[in-house]
């Protein structure tokens, strides 16, 4: 355990020795160790405090570094090319490695207490995670493995590692996100996208399935990613109806464009 | 013709395909199941499942930390519940205290406490090794407030001082085995509970009041309101500082009864005893007037 949580015996040798000394009539020998008990208390909050006003500022930091890789990767709405959005977004990485390169010092200063602290980071890293998981998707086609993440970030495990409900919960907000892409890439002639998402998304899907989950915050965001499923369904259906998608062939055959 | 027959029955029995639900029905289904299926779907009738292997292989190593996680919640709040139950039980008891029983009513408390270690915090202590100290926190510190609430409130009854959150925790510490560290409880339940006890206190006073033990009650007026000048300066730097808002709330309320408790005493003297009860209605504990 921590020993900056534990007050040690002497204090209470102290309390026999400072009774000689009270001034005010209404003290009795028991509040003077009361006081001094809570005046360690005080210096103890003091430090905690600071430490998380450090951990609060970094995770804000790391916040707008996600927001930055965020509005790079909303170009892929725009139908720029995959490979300049991700050039672009990746630039990010590189800085929030360093941020949790940071946070990570910061908190081994209390070792033990990454969860004491957890809350600080948790909705930010839900997101990196997701934007992650979404370059991955768009670089490889294949879902960011909870390893992987946790390389990418240069976070090791035994130290300050990536925890595995914030990686789940990443990888629903991704989904979250997938609809829409299917969508604008359909609008922008890319008709093969909504087979390959969908078959994506049914997979991860299935992954899930096998997670035994308590009714929970995750299970809430897991329950969300089936609604994601069926609306990828329904561009995939009317590609499919209208014969714009060529099936289950890549090559070439894309650039035939709309019927007319 | 039979061909066309089996094919005419087969298209009253197929269900409608309907838009957006063909592939999907499956997919949708028991969302909730929590038994592992493989989908399998036009779309990913062709696709080789070396893409989902390393997805199967890695998604079964998050259930088995999940599966691992919750079970280990549920043994902490069982654990914490029991802890929770058997130190309120110790509250009640203490309650019953008066001039003549304290030694005995204190020495009973004292033992069912040391049980509530040995028999309910133990089954903690193996479970909070490493991070999970902080992990699981909210599963178990409802249990160990409760549980400082009554040594807290044993400790006063016997000494007139506050048990100090190091006492406490030395008194923890032979109970694990030399293999796991022991359980040692952190600032912030160790407050959160002395925060209750303060409620306790109020009622204890009250109840030392109508037995006539005015000066039981004027000391614990004075150490009452001691903690909460201290709290007061702390409260607002803690992790739960806005649970500890609402206690501070509550604890100036109790400080306030106590004292018109014995505002109440003071002013009416010794008229105010035999009659206790009858005519303040703030009394809950209704006790029957003297009979001279």
């Amino acid at each position: 355990m921590d020993s900056s949580l534990q007050f040690s015996a002497s204090m209470l040798t102290s309390k026999h020795t400072s009774m000689a000394t009270q001034d005010s009539v209404s003290h009795s020998p028991h509040s003077s160790a009361l006081e001094k008990q809570f005046q360690d208390f005080r210096h103890h909050f003091d430090d905690s405090g600071c430490l998380r006003e450090r951990i609060r500022s970094v995770a804000s930091e790391i916040e707008s570094a996600a927001r930055l890789m965020h509005s790079s990767l909303l170009l892929i709405h725009q139908s720029r090319p995959v490979t300049e959005v991700l050039e672009k977004a990746k630039g990010q990485i590189g800085v929030l490695k360093e941020l949790y390169g940071k946070l990570a010092e910061i908190t081994w200063e209390c070792p033990g207490h990454y969860y004491r602290y957890h809350g600080d980071w948790r909705g930010k890293t839900q997101n990196v995670v997701w934007l992650l998981a979404f370059m991955h998707w768009l670089e490889t086609e294949s879902l960011l493995l909870h390893a992987e993440a946790e390389e990418k970030l240069g976070l090791k495990p035994l130290e300050f590692g990536l925890d595995i409900e914030d990686y789940l919960i990443g990888i629903c907000f991704m989904s979250n996100d997938l609809p829409r892409y299917v969508v604008n890439q359909v609008t922008a002639g890319n008709y093969d996208c909504p087979r390959k998402v969908l078959k994506f998304l049914t997979d991860v899907n299935a992954a899930f399935r096998m997670l035994n989950l308590r009714n929970d915050f995750l299970h809430k965001k897991f329950d969300g990613m089936r609604f994601d499923l069926r609306r990828v369904e329904e561009v995939h259906y009317d590609v499919k109806i209208r014969g714009l998608s060529m099936n289950g062939n890549s090559t070439g055959e894309q650039g035939d464009g709309p019927r007319s | 013709m039979f061909k066309s027959s089996a094919i005419h029955r087969l298209c009253l029995m197929a269900p409608k395909p309907q838009r957006s639900r063909h592939f999907g029905e499956t997919a949708l289904l028991g969302t909730a199941t929590k038994k592992p299926r493989t989908l399998t779907t036009d779309a990913t009738a062709s696709a080789a499942d070396s893409d989902s292997n390393p997805m199967k292989d890695a998604f079964s190593k998050y259930a088995a930390y999940l599966n691992d996680l919750n079970e280990k919640r549920e043994r902490v709040v069982k654990a914490s519940r029991d802890v929770t139950m058997n130190s309120k039980k110790v509250i009640f008891q203490v309650h019953r205290i008066s001039k003549n029983n304290k030694e005995e009513v204190l020495e009973k408390a004292e033992k069912d406490l040391a049980a509530v270690v040995d028999q309910y915090i133990s089954r903690l202590v193996k479970e909070l090794q490493g991070t999970d100290f902080w992990k699981l926190r909210r599963a178990y510190s409802p249990g160990v407030q409760e549980y400082v609430e009554a040594a807290t409130l044993c400790n006063f009854c016997k000494t007139g001082a506050l048990l100090n959150l190091d006492q406490i925790n030395a008194s923890l510490r032979p109970l694990s085995d030399p293999s796991v560290e022991p359980l040692q409880i952190n600032v912030l339940d160790y407050l959160l509970g002395l925060a209750d006890l303060t409620g306790e206190l109020m009622r204890l006073a009250i109840g030392r009041i109508s037995d006539g033990e005015l000066e039981f009650a004027q000391k614990i007026c004075s150490f009452v309101r001691e903690i909460h000048r201290e709290l007061m300066l702390i409260a607002p730097k803690m992790d739960d500082a806005s649970d500890m808002k609402t206690k501070m709330d509550v604890m100036l309320q109790s400080v306030m009864k106590i004292e018109n408790a014995c505002f109440s005493v003071h002013v009416r003297g010794s008229e105010y005893i035999p009659f206790l009860g009858s005519e303040d209605t703030n009394f809950s504990l209704l006790g029957v007037p003297e009979i001279e």
